[in-house]
């Protein structure tokens, strides 16, 4: 186990407590730590308990665990709320003269650091940066740099001006001498280790709108929705310097469609929305497809069903995306499995959908989308970024695409499924697209033979695209164990670190993540050869190895999650375990 | 090439499979000619339709085109002419696809301003699922699901239009066709969101709403001295809920297009075949 740190502030929602997380997380990142945040909130802006967590460690984290090493606590709830995780030694730092909080009662096993956050900040230039004091105070008791705080407030509140920066700094020193001063135990046992790396920290919608862009979308439009906006709020503005546009649409109907505007106009186009949107967007699916317009649709899951926990994890729309709309709708559905997968699945999901001329479900959840993780810059190395448009025909290849009385023909059907496209503008290039069933120039037709051979010609997409794309996953542990494990989605990272927790117990464990879901890799082999396969998954259902079931027609057991919570790493290792014992009893 | 464009060029080699007589023809020819006037090429012109015997204009006509879902043309033709602000964008649809399912659309599309023209064929019925009321039938006109009438007064399209903020509204009857294509032809020129409601009768379900009605009806807005440009004026027109008017009813001259206020300039087609030169300038943000 690497030697990590667990660090939270909580408290209501309103009171800065994202801010200052994520000032945290930025110095830590900054000092070449490696960072894993996660928040815990509440679907209200005002009141409310929330969370932001932050996991450090010079080694790099993937996943969060049920331990917390230093808390501030900015109410009594905090507290509380954390008393699971918390343990013999944690530090918990809060304000004891504010008087809500004069009759905490902290575990004698735990530290309690009473800190007069509220004074020292007024000293310091104004109350409000009393959680800066608290940061101030954590650097003490991990023995952490301050100077490294520095930095990130000035990225926090330099366009505030110097004096703001200044004053900040200033509070944020007051926490740490107050520390220092006043409790005798001047080592809590944290080192706090600093590299000469320089991480980037990033969430994984943000990471979905930079495979946009660098994958030269142009068109976004979306309504806004938990735990989807981010990517909206991301590439508004940034879009514009490429010539886009990201467009707030009125509903998510409107959405779908006005990105189906924009991709039949040639422009790379995109929409993202989580579970109730996708529901009003799916009419539009089939039309996506029928008109064999490019469009990758994004789905960042959260609870449901209907409005659910919005604010809490789920994978529970796999089903929605793979056969979500009426009819049947030839598509792709690839789901990233880490933060920075986020990225470069985005950039294959606009590669897919206009090379094949379809509708790509970017499926993302939740937990993918509001925890920030740092990575090596070079993760994201955008000289790696390939884009193939497909078949797009000018007006010198229009003629070979035309028929015996000139027309071009938009949905000719070659042998491996794929037309051509002309866009508007083309000249000599003007024809009809539809939802209706239409021959190869795109006109309405109910004739048998050629609404065989368009059905026939759009699922051969799919097959070619079978062929031709390498449908992978990746691969953990021991290849060669009697255990198979599978996941999809942000499990990955928990998983990973599970293999861990499971080694220390001398149990052994392939683990297999899956980014494709359709088309998807051929596992039969892999599950033939395991003695036990289980599937992981946020779900109650096991939607993914229904899928998997499906494939090999062979039973596989399931572990699954539906509090609305992400998996933990240690917590997962131990239902693995338990599931591994209880195939050995039935053995 | 827009000089030598004739408005038959805008014509495809489909028959229309409209009911003889329907008041979809002369709003096609219209719409056609009106195009051709302005110089447009059918390879720069975009034309989307909904879904009813109105959308099946777009089949008819030769442009480049796309026949969406019932109701929600409209976000269709805005993504369109955002992706590409050169091309000609027209939107048509019938009434209960414009009014009743995508009502919603419609206001925004209003509002948004979008330089481009959308065209409504207003027949008071649904045709295509065979004769229910629309939101624009008479509160007493019994059909199959409301054989006491809809017992709801009908939406009031060129309000809803004014009350959004639309900058270009105007009322044409299909057959008076030099007029109705006159009109659209102001409403492609219009920068900024051009609307027509069109009065295009339904000879097979509609027999209150007819030729007949509209033509000793309707009042030319010409003959009237009505001023165009006055809000107020305007509104008392639309208002009248008794009168049916041809005619420019509303325009604001001074109009600026969404997405020339959002400066969209360049069509969105053309892109490099790998990430932007700085994009590595997207990575250090998030340092
Ligand atoms: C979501 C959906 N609901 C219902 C329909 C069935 N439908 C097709 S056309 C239509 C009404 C058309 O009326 P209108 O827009 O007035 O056009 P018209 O046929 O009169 O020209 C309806 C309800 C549909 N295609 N899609
Ligand atoms: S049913 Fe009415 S609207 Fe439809 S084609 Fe016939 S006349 Fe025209």
């Amino acid at each position: 186990m690497p030697d990590d740190l667990n660090w939270a502030i909580g408290g209501e929602a309103g009171d800065g407590i994202d801010s200052t997380g994520k000032i945290f997380a930025q110095a830590l990142s900054r000092a070449g730590r490696h960072v894993f945040t996660s928040k815990d909130f509440a679907s209200r802006i005002r009141g409310g308990y929330t969370a932001y967590k932050v996991r450090t460690s010079v080694d790099r984290v993937e996943s969060v665990v049920d331990r917390l090493d230093v808390l501030i606590a900015l109410t009594e709830r905090t507290i509380d709320e954390n008393m699971d995780e918390l343990h013999e030694g944690s530090v918990i730092i809060y304000d004891g003269e504010r008087t809500t909080m004069q009759n905490v009662e902290i575990p004698d096993e735990m530290i309690g650091l009473e800190v007069p956050l509220q004074r020292l900040a007024e000293e310091a230039g104004g109350a409000i940066m009393a959680n800066v004091v608290a940061l101030g105070a954590a650097c003490e008791v991990t023995n952490f740099p301050i100077e490294n705080l520095d930095e990130s407030l000035e990225k926090r509140f330099g366009d505030k001006g110097e004096a703001i920066v200044e004053n900040n700094k200033e509070a944020a020193r007051k926490g740490q001498q107050f520390v220092q001063e006043e409790y005798e135990q001047d080592d809590f046992g944290y080192d706090m280790e600093t590299t000469d790396e320089d991480y980037v920290l990033l969430n994984g919608d943000q990471a979905i709108g930079m495979g946009a862009l660098a994958a030269g979308c142009r068109f976004y439009s979306g309504y806004p929705i938990t735990p989807a906006t981010d990517v909206m709020e991301y590439l508004t503005g940034r879009i514009d310097q490429y010539g886009g546009k990201v467009v707030q649409a009125e509903d998510e109907l409107a959405a779908i469609n006005m990105a189906l505007g924009a991709a039949r106009a040639g422009a790379r186009a995109m929409t993202a929305t989580s579970g109730p949107g996708i529901d009003l967007m799916t009419e539009t699916f089939g039309l996506v497809a029928q008109s064999e317009t490019p469009l990758v649709i994004c789905d960042v899951m959260r609870s449901g069903p209907s409005t659910g926990m919005p604010t809490k994890q789920e994978q529970g729309d796999l089903n929605m995306t793979l056969y979500g709309g009426h009819g049947e709708i030839p598509r792709f559905v690839v789901a990233p499995t880490t933060v920075s997968e986020c990225f470069w699945k985005t950039v294959e999901a606009f590669n897919y959908a206009e090379k094949y001329q379809t509708p790509v479900f970017l499926v993302s959840d939740l937990a993918m989308a509001v925890t920030e993780q740092t990575f090596p810059p070079e993760e994201f190395d955008m000289d790696e970024v390939e884009i193939e448009r497909g078949k797009v025909v000018d007006e010198d290849e229009l003629d070979s695409w035309t028929n015996e009385k000139g027309q071009f023909q938009p949905h000719f059907p070659a042998a491996d499924g794929i037309s051509p496209r002309a866009f508007p503008g083309t000249v000599d290039g003007a024809h009809m697209t539809t939802g209706l069933e239409h021959d190869a120039l795109g006109r309405r037709t109910e004739d048998t033979e050629i609404r065989q051979e368009q059905v026939e010609k759009r699922q051969q997409k799919v097959e070619t695209a079978r062929e031709e794309e390498d449908w992978d996953y990746r691969e953990y542990g021991n290849p060669d164990a009697d255990t198979l494990v599978i996941s999809w989605g942000s499990n990955e990272g928990a998983m990973r670190e599970g293999l861990a927790f499971l080694e220390e117990e001398d149990i052994d464990v392939r683990f297999i993540s899956v980014p494709y879901i359709f088309p998807r890799p051929d596992l039969s082999e892999e599950i033939e050869e395991a003695e036990q396969t289980i599937v992981v998954e946020c779900n109650a259902t096991g939607q993914f190895a229904d899928v998997i079931e499906h494939d090999v027609l062979e039973r596989v057991d399931r572990v699954n999650k539906y509090n609305g919570v992400r998996f933990k790493a240690d917590e997962l290792a131990e239902e693995i375990k338990e599931k591994i014992s209880e195939a050995e009893v039935t053995a | 090439m827009s000089s030598d464009v004739r408005f038959t060029d805008f014509k495809s080699d489909k028959q229309p499979t409209w009911c003889p007589g329907c008041g979809d023809f002369g709003t096609m020819n219209g719409m056609m000619k009106a195009l051709a006037e302005t110089g447009n090429s059918p390879d720069d012109t975009f034309v989307v339709a909904g879904i009813g015997c109105s959308g099946k204009i777009g089949t008819y006509m030769h442009s480049y085109a796309l026949h969406g879902v019932h109701g929600r043309a409209l976000p269709v033709g805005i993504g369109v002419k955002m992706a590409n602000p050169n091309l000609e964008v027209m939107v048509a649809g019938g009434d209960g696809d414009g009014y009743s399912i995508g009502a919603g659309h419609f206001i925004h599309a209003v509002r948004r301003n979008v330089d481009m023209t959308y065209v409504v064929m207003d027949n008071r019925i649904y045709g295509l699922t065979k004769g229910q009321a629309s939101p624009t039938s008479r509160e007493d006109f019994e059909t199959s699901t409301t054989p006491e009438g809809p017992q709801q007064p009908p939406v009031n399209p060129k309000a809803l239009a004014l009350a959004a903020g639309g900058t270009f509204i105007a009322q044409s009857f299909s057959s008076n066709s030099q007029r109705h294509a006159e009109l659209v032809q102001e409403a492609i020129e219009h920068d900024g969101f051009g609307f027509v409601n069109v009065y295009s009768p339904c000879v097979t379900f509609n027999d209150v709403d007819t030729y007949d009605y509209f033509r000793d009806t309707i009042v030319d807005l010409d003959e009237e001295d009505h001023d165009p440009t006055d809000r107020d004026a305007a509104k008392e027109k639309i208002l009248e809920a008794d009168k049916e008017y041809q005619g420019v009813l509303y325009r604001d001259d001074n109009s600026v297009p969404f997405e020339q206020r959002e400066g969209i300039e360049e069509s969105m087609a053309d892109i490099p075949d790998g990430a932007p030169e700085d994009a590595m300038d997207l990575v250090r943000e998030f340092y």
